[in-house]
């Protein structure tokens, strides 16, 4: 029991920090490596507050999603004003990520530098991790849903007519950030209580990747997708233990296969709603009503 | 004559070495629908490129309402009534037909962040009446049928009204539309005309216009001015009548012949 345990809090976990990652990527459309490094900020500040300062758990969470939230926007304010996007957004968050590893393994005063931060009590259990993931996913639905979630996808789309709609570009990029590292700074905190030692080499690249491939593979301008990506990630290794070393090899091929035949992801580009049953509803009237809704285009 | 909503004065544009607008003396009043035509590279797009904020002016001025508005961004000055369409159409292809129209409505949300994440009544208020005006929005361009459907899957005319009712969401005072007519024919330009021309009477919409169709900008304008672009200057202004029998703009659109019997 304790293993099926282990593999759902830390599946649960990298649910609410691909979250994040589906916030930025996913709607506003910029990838980010740098989600490892929100990830540690949020794990070590929330450890450390409440190591420290002795604040109350459920706070030291929020304190450090927040943390690493006003972290991101140190290299988001002048990413974003110098307009990188792409490929050049994405190796400046991966710059800002490595750096942050660095610093933490070099502030031994604070952080017990290389050899880790210890002492963390393990608070992190299975009702937990699952209440935060289902705030962090309303809360997530809610704000994609809302007029600043579309703004961010107008961004994602065309940029220039967004502006020309009113859409305050910077702003738009600076608040997708900012809750996207507030997630992965959540996860990150959760995870710190967990595994009840924190060292900097639990947070490279990979970690990063992973979030990234989560977002990728379950699909663009999608929660559900990556929730399930993200959750399957991580649990379908621990179930091809069985296949000791090969299993990597099937991880590997599920991803080439998935991308082949589904480029846009899983469950691209589908949102978490019941928009097909307003459809199904519509066509019903159609069928009933007087006036056909929808009919043929009047193109010349 | 009363304050002219926009006003380009001697405003001179540089692209590196090249001129793309030089010296251009435009003035719109309030109400107004001018037009702007021109050979391809004239300069046309530019200007609008301009007035919208995309592009700074190496010199001169350019006044909207009264004050200067060059080197402001164009969300500003979105919000500031400035509307447009584009050449080659800049719909969001993958939202639906409502969200594209809504964007336009709620640019600057009129809640927080976190009303966002808890959807406070306010918030809540606020997605409802953006509802309601999309669908105003929509009945004027007669899109009603299509408004769950993607953008993107929208045939080619019908694209371009939807990004006409876009660019009405902002509520401007000022509209620029970019070639309405490219790629149209002589029907669905005829019923642009009508559409364009409805537009400008109920809305008290200054609209800029610019066409190929020469017919679109003849019938469009023709109690008004039209301006004629060639090499980045204005190279004529007036009535339909007058710019027709202008032999520069002949010239500019026909060429000149070599001979004695040149076009004059």
């Amino acid at each position: 029991m304790g293993y099926i345990n282990t593999i759902i809090i830390l599946g649960g976990i990298s649910v609410v920090a691909a979250l994040g990652v589906a916030i930025l990527t996913g709607y506003t459309g910029l990838f980010t490596f740098g989600h490892s490094g929100f990830m540690a900020l949020g794990a070590y500040m929330a450890a450390f507050s409440y190591m420290q300062w002795h604040i109350p758990f459920g706070i030291a969470l929020l304190l450090g999603g927040i943390f690493a939230g006003a972290c991101s926007l140190i290299i988001g304010y002048p990413t974003f004003r110098s307009n990188l996007t792409g490929d050049y957004f994405a190796i400046a968050t991966y710059g800002f990520a490595e750096a942050i590893r660095l610093i933490l393994n070099n502030l031994y005063g604070v952080t017990g530098g290389a050899y880790g931060f210890t002492g963390i009590p393990s608070l992190t259990n299975l009702p937990i991790t699952l209440v935060v993931v289902a705030i962090a996913l309303f809360g997530a639905h809610r704000f994609v849903t809302s007029q600043y979630g579309k703004n961010c996808v107008a961004v994602s789309q065309d940029a220039v007519a967004a502006q020309m709609m009113g859409v305050n570009i910077l702003k738009t990029k600076l608040i997708s950030l900012f809750i996207s590292a507030f997630y992965a700074g959540v996860a990150g905190a959760l995870f710190g209580f967990y595994m009840a030692y924190l060292s900097p080499s639990m947070f490279t690249l990979s970690r990063s990747s992973d979030l990234l491939a989560a977002v990728v593979f379950g699909g663009m301008q999608s929660l559900i997708g990556p929730v399930l990506a993200a959750f399957i990630l991580v649990a379908v290794p621990e179930l091809l233990r069985f296949f000791t070393e090969w299993r990597l090899i099937v991880y590997g091929a599920l991803f080439v296969i998935t991308m082949i035949f589904r480029p846009q992801g899983l469950l691209g580009y589908t949102e978490m709603n019941f928009a097909f049953l307003r459809n199904w509803y519509q066509k019903l009237l159609k069928k009933t009503g007087p006036e056909a809704l929808a009919g043929t285009p009047r193109e010349g | 004559m009363t304050d002219p909503i926009l006003a380009l004065k001697d405003v001179t544009v540089l692209f590196g070495g090249v001129r793309a607008v030089s010296n251009v003396n435009l003035s719109l009043q309030k109400g107004e629908l001018i037009g702007l035509i021109g050979p391809n590279g004239a300069g046309k797009t530019t200007i609008f490129n301009l007035i919208t904020g995309s592009v700074r002016p190496a010199s001169g001025e350019i006044l909207y309402k009264g004050g200067p508005i060059a080197g402001k961004s164009p969300d500003r000055l979105c919000h500031l009534g400035i509307s447009r369409t584009f050449q080659n159409i800049r719909l969001f292809p993958q939202m639906s037909v409502f969200e594209n129209i809504a964007l336009g409505l709620h640019s600057q949300p009129g809640y927080s962040v976190l009303e966002a994440f808890v959807r406070t009544p306010r918030a809540s208020r606020a997605e409802k009446a953006v509802k309601n005006r999309v669908d105003e929005l929509l009945a004027v361009v007669s899109l009603q049928p299509y408004i769950h459907q993607r953008a993107g899957n929208l045939p080619y005319g019908l694209q371009r009204r939807l990004e006409l009712a876009r660019a009405m969401a902002t509520s401007p005072d000022l509209l620029l539309l970019d070639e309405p007519a490219a790629g149209m024919n002589e029907d669905e330009c005829a019923e642009l005309v009508e559409m364009v021309n409805r537009i400008h009477m109920e809305m008290r919409y200054s609209i800029i216009l610019i066409e190929h169709h020469m017919n679109v900008v003849m019938e469009l304008c023709r109690n008004s001015r039209i301006y004629v672009l060639n090499l980045g200057e204005v190279l004529a202004c007036g009535l339909p009548g007058e710019i027709q029998n202008d032999p520069r703009v002949l010239a500019a659109y026909l060429g000149v012949r070599k001979s004695r019997n040149a076009v004059q």
